[in-house]
């Protein structure tokens, strides 16, 4: 067994739990429950459906559960119990009521907390990290212990489709459940304006600036339209002091960083950078796949490796659009009933590729010669020149995932090459771009010259 | 333990308290059984099915205490056959318990009550508020009907009650039809949202009494007391939809009509519903009619016509007629209000002159 899997822990105790109670008890008391995680200071969090399951394994249970994962091992100092949500249980098998024909409610589309405007499907759980946000990602964190006092405020930045919304909601979510009672209001720097404005008309300007100092953690999404909205600067920047001189944690997004925001007042982009201003970059390959494989999971759906690959790897562009996609993959996966496979892929997301016009073996050598500063003509030399030899295998990667040209045709127009050359060479490539970041921009920059 | 107990105040009782115990077969004996205790505080009656829980105090004398648990489906039997005046005393001995009133006599097995659960109170105490036992019996029995039968999505099997500004929501959706009604709270300044799963709520909306009631929740439980009782009710542990999104602001038409003429209209039309249960609803402004048109190619087809008052533009929606129907048992008013944005939006009703309550049905393809 594998003491460190929650799974295997739990089914353990369970073959143990059996021998020493009742079947009554053993089916009324634990068919519902599992563990949750098993936490790194050696607490095993076990997960109850209600507050009659937490009371009674409190009074009845607990001696017995912390003697059985004892003998498993010395590491389980102690066991919690915790009230888990109704969705995280089993979902009962069941058929959907006949109310056939009529129209669903949209009611899927609001799940959002009115009280602070947070979602909760966005949380850490679901965020994946990489390197290319760990930054951000640790100073969330760090926020979340210390808010109000380690960095005040929490500047996050990068372009869109980054999970910089992801990101600043799961701070709230997550400081929600860590200090209960305490306030957390979400909004973007839009819906301020328009509550701002909305006050000076209906004269209630000072009902508005209490509602917004009630706050224990303000976050505001994509401040970076409040330019040349000056009333409403001057406003934030009343609140921002007010706030931030009561250690009030305040967490920032915007899809540039402070400085490079246009038509922003001086001071207010002196303080949005007082704090702390991290970027989430450009994913790089590794994350981008592990986003993939998450997403497609969250649907329930396994893809191959090189399904994975191809998606993360082939297409550019932002990790909304990375989940469009996989949406798209998951749909037409779920129509067949089986996971698709690489060819299905290709197919089905050839609305997702950039357009295509009908380009020219020799417009492609041209473009990519002329970005890597080479002439076109060694190209198609035989040379072995380092400088001509991976602009050549680009070439061939290009044309053959991009434009579906043939390896031996391929290999044909760049001088009669042999197609197992073609082959090895868009291997090649497609190897380093996981590895090379660099590579990868190089590639995007090539697409988009094709264009 | 030795008690005795006015026998209508038992029956009563048993019945009440029996509600709560567990009915499925398999499970801890000890949750299928009523705990009766004795002691200092007079007599106590409590059941379980860890869903929801009672605690009730029942009027009777206590000679010496004691606790003791019985079946729950026995005790219903014992408590249905009683009939006429007098006290019935029970006495425990050994594991049995002997019940005696006047001529008749009768044992019963107990069951160890070791097993019996405790019935966990909401732990935070500055959550409450008072509302009066008729009206939340009616909130709750009116409105938990539309909420959905299916489990698959626990907020949605679940009636939400929503504490704002002294005012007390309660919403239930299926997600083809939602009931909102709202009653005055004389607490201000409370906040709070609350799930109860629907069929919890019907079991208390049963139990409760007409008088004053306190309700106190936390994250995970809630409790309805009185001097005599406490039920709790676990909560259910997810987000409500913000379903005020889905109500349309705006409306193309408008009618009103009498409740009693559309009600039976609807049952008349009702006969000749489809296998899909659809009834078509005309409104015709030009007329100032509505009316109900179903077709079932075996049985025939009907049409109810009835006069309303109508303002807007001529529409014509199709509905389950079940759907339909629940809308007459919300209010009270004797006419009702429907509004019509355009095919495929949901149809409002509402009450006239009754603002507390709203209705929303979810329209069929054409």
């Amino acid at each position: 067994m594998d003491k460190g899997n929650p799974r295997e822990l739990w089914e353990y105790i369970l073959t143990q739990v059996e021998l020493s109670i009742s079947p009554a008890n053993f089916n009324t008391w634990f068919t519902n429950s599992f563990i949750v995680k098993i936490a790194d200071d050696g607490v095993v969090y076990i997960g109850v459906p209600s507050q009659f399951f937490k009371d009674w394994y409190l009074k009845k249970f607990h001696t017995l559960l912390l003697k059985i994962v004892r003998d498993v091992s010395y590491e389980f100092r102690n066991i919690e119990y915790l009230i888990v949500k109704d969705e995280r249980r089993k979902p009962a098998k069941e058929a959907r009521p006949a109310a056939r024909g009529a129209l669903e409610l949209p009611l899927n589309d609001y799940y959002i907390n009115k009280s602070d405007n947070l979602n909760p499907r966005y949380t850490f759980d679901t965020f994946v990290v990489g390197s290319f946000n760990s930054l951000a990602y640790s100073a969330a964190q760090v926020a979340i212990e210390r808010p109000g006092i380690t960095y005040n405020p929490l500047f996050i930045y990068g372009d869109t489709g980054r999970g910089k919304t992801h990101l600043v909601q799961a701070i709230g979510n997550q400081y929600k459940k860590q200090y209960p009672g305490r306030k957390v209001f979400y909004l973007t720097s839009e819906k301020f304006v328009v509550d701002y404005t909305d006050s000076v008309q209906g004269g209630t300007a000072n009902r508005f600036k209490d509602k917004y100092r009630q706050y224990d953690l303000l976050i505001m999404d994509d401040v970076q339209f409040l330019s040349k909205k000056d009333k409403t600067q001057e406003e934030l920047f009343h609140l921002f002091n007010t706030l931030h001189d009561t250690n009030k944690q305040i967490v920032f997004s915007s899809d540039r960083a402070p400085v490079a925001i246009p038509d922003i007042a001086e001071r207010l982009k002196g303080r949005f950078a007082s704090g702390m201003a991290v970027d989430i970059s450009e994913p790089d390959p590794e994350s981008r796949m592990v986003i993939v494989r998450k997403k497609a999971a969250s649907h329930g759906v396994m893809l191959s490796d090189d399904v994975v690959e191809y998606i993360s790897t082939t297409l550019s562009g932002s990790i909304r659009e990375l989940e469009g996609m996989v949406n798209n993959i998951v749909c037409h996966a779920q129509v067949k009933g089986q996971a698709p496979d690489l060819l299905e892929v290709r197919q089905s997301l050839r609305s997702f590729t950039r357009p295509q016009k009908n380009i020219s073996v020799k417009n492609v050598v041209d473009r990519v010669a002329e970005f890597y500063g080479i002439s076109e003509d060694s190209i198609y030399e035989k040379t072995r020149r380092r400088e001509v030899v991976r602009p050549r295998q680009v070439i061939m990667y290009l044309l053959r995932e991009d434009f579906r040209i043939s390896y031996p045709s391929i290999g044909a127009k760049l001088g009669g090459r042999d197609h197992t050359t073609v082959i090895h060479s868009c291997e090649k490539i497609k190897g380093e771009l996981v590895v090379d970041s660099t590579l990868a921009k190089e590639l995007q920059s090539i697409r988009s010259l094709l264009v | 333990m030795n008690i005795s107990i006015e026998k209508k105040e038992f029956s009563e009782a048993v019945h009440k308290v029996a509600r709560f115990s567990e009915k499925r077969a398999g499970t801890l004996p000890a949750l299928s059984t009523i705990l009766i205790l004795a002691g200092d505080d007079g007599i106590k009656m409590r059941a379980t099915n860890l869903e929801t829980g009672i605690d009730l105090r029942v009027d009777g004398k206590v000679f010496s205490h004691g606790a003791v648990a019985l079946p729950a489906t026995t005790l219903q039997q014992i408590a249905g056959s009683l009939a006429g005046e007098g006290d019935l005393s029970l006495e425990h001995a050994g594991d049995l318990v002997t019940l005696t009133s006047g001529g008749g006599k009768s044992t019963i097995k107990t069951v160890p009550y070791d097993d019996f659960p405790l019935i966990p109170l909401p732990e935070s105490a500055t959550n409450t508020f008072t509302i009066a036992g008729t009206l939340i019996k009616g909130l709750f029995s009116s409105v938990a009907a539309c909420a959905s039968a299916s489990t698959v999505r626990p907020e949605l099997a679940s009636i939400c009650l929503q504490v704002e500004g002294g005012m007390l929501t309660v919403v239930a959706t299926d997600s083809f039809r939602l009931a909102e009604k709202k009653a005055p709270l004389n607490k201000k300044g409370l906040q709070g949202t609350l799930l109860i799963p629907a069929k919890n709520a019907l079991d208390i909306a049963q139990v409760l009494p007409d008088d004053e009631i306190e309700v106190a929740f936390d994250e995970h439980q809630c409790a309805f007391s009185t001097p005599t009782s406490v039920v709790v009710s676990r909560l259910t542990n997810a987000s409500y939809p913000d379903y005020r999104q889905i109500i349309p602001r705006d409306h193309a038409v408008e009618a009103v009509v009498l409740k009693k003429d559309l009600e039976t209209a609807l049952r008349r039309t009702t006969v000749f519903s489809d296998t899909f249960q659809k009834v078509s609803l005309s409104i015709d402004p030009k007329k100032n009619t509505i009316s109900l048109f179903a077709k079932n190619t075996d049985v025939g087809e009907a049409v109810e016509r009835l006069s309303a008052k109508i303002h807007g533009d001529a529409l014509t929606l199709s509905f389950n007629h079940r759907f339909l129907s629940a809308a007459f048992n919300l209010t009270s008013s004797e006419s009702i209000v429907l509004q019509a944005v355009r095919i495929g939006r949901p149809l409002i009703v509402r009450g006239v002159g009754d603002n507390s309550m709203l209705y929303l049905i979810s329209p069929m393809n054409q």
